[in-house]
């Protein structure tokens, strides 16, 4: 995946592969091949919980703190993500593939 | 280096006393039957999607049974070559590893087609179980496994995790249904189910979980989770790994009989239904005291008694349905979620082929968890999305969050515009709130 002059590795199931190199523009890559053409306000209040409670716990949140924590009812989630908050906002945010059925 | 190439000569070694153990009647007649006629070619969604000659069913047998051949026929002993009868070394091990979890599902639908009806996935789960032993399961599938026994569950879900997102769930029920009692019930003894959900549910998917809280509230169902054990998967029937199969059964088993529950209801899940429903038995060597039934059959039999007043005319959404492999192929769990989808949804499409005769999304036999294979499995997925495309649904159904996932991601990348929902939550949906009497009827 290429962002301006860089190029991100992303792995078999298209999670960045060196979780670190994350930034913003790499975030708006991942949505549009997510199909979220425009990060908006809660876009980023959910991917940026993410990361932060990553790079503290090295898991990501539950969906519940998640709501509570960007002010995303849980509907509106799967509105915002439509792959969900694990393989959808997880993946913007750059985490790697949560382990089991996701 | 030295401890890597000893690493390697003992796995080499397990795997070949592994292989040796597998060899019985049944493996001797599977690995020597197969009469090469290819048809078991378009059969296969991975063969169908990238037709190379390593990912035709009778390929992959063959990849298995030539190690059987050298170590176990007479002439696989002494004229190998003339037998193709391979030595396992450890560069075979590797491409074994690519071919029996890499290349195969498990899904079976090539031994429906086989015209000697050859359990193809027999074979592939004996090569799995083998290299399970010898240590080499891909890395993804062994961390989920080791999950599921260190903690309970394949996400690691913490009791308290688990009860504050069931008070959390509890609370956004009460308030779309306006009923306070409807709620998710956590380590209640005494109560009449005990009932697993896939973790997913809880860590990221809560509306499936919402949804079935509801619909047992409607039918007034006696139930609850447990935190000890609330997981409908199995990770050790993917890799193999009947100890710990056996050992996730059992506890659910013991945690049952903890709280006096008369029945565990499964939430949608392909591999688990398999798992505690037909392999169970298997893995604990006895018959369960009670029994396991998918929540599919309970909502098709609470639909049949009247308990669920339901308004069917808000759901006008064309809709089909997915068949799951180890829930229809492997479980026979085919009509009741048919049976439920025509009383709920004014306009239920089939997807063809169907039942018993479905293509594998691509995302089952733990491929999910093996990011290596990542690819393979999506562009698999192409034979499941077209099939899709082609019923003009909106709505797909699909009793099985693993298989969901998978539809999730493929129906994104091959440019459908669709809805991937659980059975359950399309039930919740057009339950008439107004008449849901609001207790709990059995105890």
């Amino acid at each position: 995946m290429k962002v301006g002059d860089h190029e991100y590795a992303l792995d078999g199931n298209g999670f960045l592969q060196e979780p670190q190199s994350w930034n913003e523009d790499v975030a708006r890559e991942i949505a549009r091949d997510e199909g979220i053409a425009d990060m908006t306000g809660p876009h980023w209040a959910v991917v940026k919980f993410i990361r932060e409670y990553w790079l503290e716990h090295d898991l990501a949140p539950p969906v519940r703190l998640l709501c509570k924590e960007s002010g995303v009812g849980v509907r509106d989630m799967y509105r915002l993500f439509r792959s969900g908050p694990a393989k959808g906002a997880c993946r913007v945010a750059g985490l790697p593939k949560p382990d089991g059925c996701v | 280096m030295a401890s890597d190439a000893e690493a390697r000569a003992r796995a080499l070694s397990s795997a070949l006393a592994a292989l040796d153990a597998e060899a019985g009647r049944q493996a001797a007649i599977h690995m020597s039957a197969c009469v090469r006629c290819g048809l078991c070619g378009q059969s296969c969604h991975i063969y169908r999607s990238e037709p190379t000659p390593a990912n035709l069913p009778a390929s992959k047998v063959e990849a298995v049974a030539s190690f059987h051949r050298r170590r176990h026929t007479f002439l696989g002993r002494h004229a190998p070559r003339l037998v193709g009868a391979r030595d396992l070394g450890p560069r075979e091990l590797e491409s074994l590893v690519e071919t029996v979890f890499g290349r195969c599902t498990g899904c079976g639908r090539c031994s429906l087609h086989c015209s000697i009806g050859l359990d193809v996935s027999a074979i592939i789960r004996a090569a799995r179980r083998v290299l399970t032993k010898a240590g080499l399961t891909p890395d993804g599938l062994r961390r989920t496994v080791r999950t599921q026994i260190e903690t309970g569950n394949q996400m690691a879900v913490t009791p308290e995790e688990l009860r504050e997102t069931a008070a959390w769930i509890s609370d956004e029920l009460a308030g779309e249904t306006g009923h306070e009692g409807a709620r998710v019930p956590v380590d209640e003894a005494g109560s009449r189910v005990l009932y697993l959900v896939n973790p997913r549910e809880i860590k990221f998917f809560p509306l499936s979980l919402q949804a079935a809280a509801g619909v047992f509230y409607a039918a007034g169902e006696s139930w609850t989770l447990s935190t000890r054990t609330c997981d409908v998967t199995n990770y050790g029937f993917y890799a193999v790994d009947d100890s710990a199969a056996a050992e996730l059964t059992r506890r659910v088993l013991e945690e049952a009989d903890r709280l006096g529950a008369s029945e565990v209801v499964l939430s949608e899940c392909g591999h688990g239904f398999r798992s505690f429903r037909w392999e169970g038995p298997g893995w604990l060597g006895e018959r369960p005291r009670i029994p396991f039934r998918s929540v599919l059959e309970r909502m098709d039999a609470w639909l049949a008694e009247d308990r669920i007043p339901i308004d069917p005319a808000r759901n006008a959404a064309v809709t089909t349905l997915h068949d799951p492999c180890n829930l229809v192929r492997w479980g026979g769990i085919s009509e009741p979620q048919r049976n439920v989808l025509r009383k709920i949804c004014a306009r239920f499409v089939e997807m063809t082929p169907n039942r018993a005769d479905n293509f594998c999304c691509g995302g089952g036999g733990g491929m999910l968890s093996m990011e290596e294979f990542g690819e393979r499995r999506v562009r698999s997925g192409s034979i499941k999305a077209e099939q899709i495309r082609a019923t003009g649904a909106r709505v797909v159904a699909c009793p099985c969050h693993n298989c969901a996932d998978q539809l999730l991601e493929i129906t994104r990348v091959h440019g459908l515009d669709v809805e991937i929902r659980a059975v359950v939550e399309i039930l919740y949906d057009v339950i008439d709130w107004r008449r849901v009497r609001g207790q709990t009827l059995r105890s």
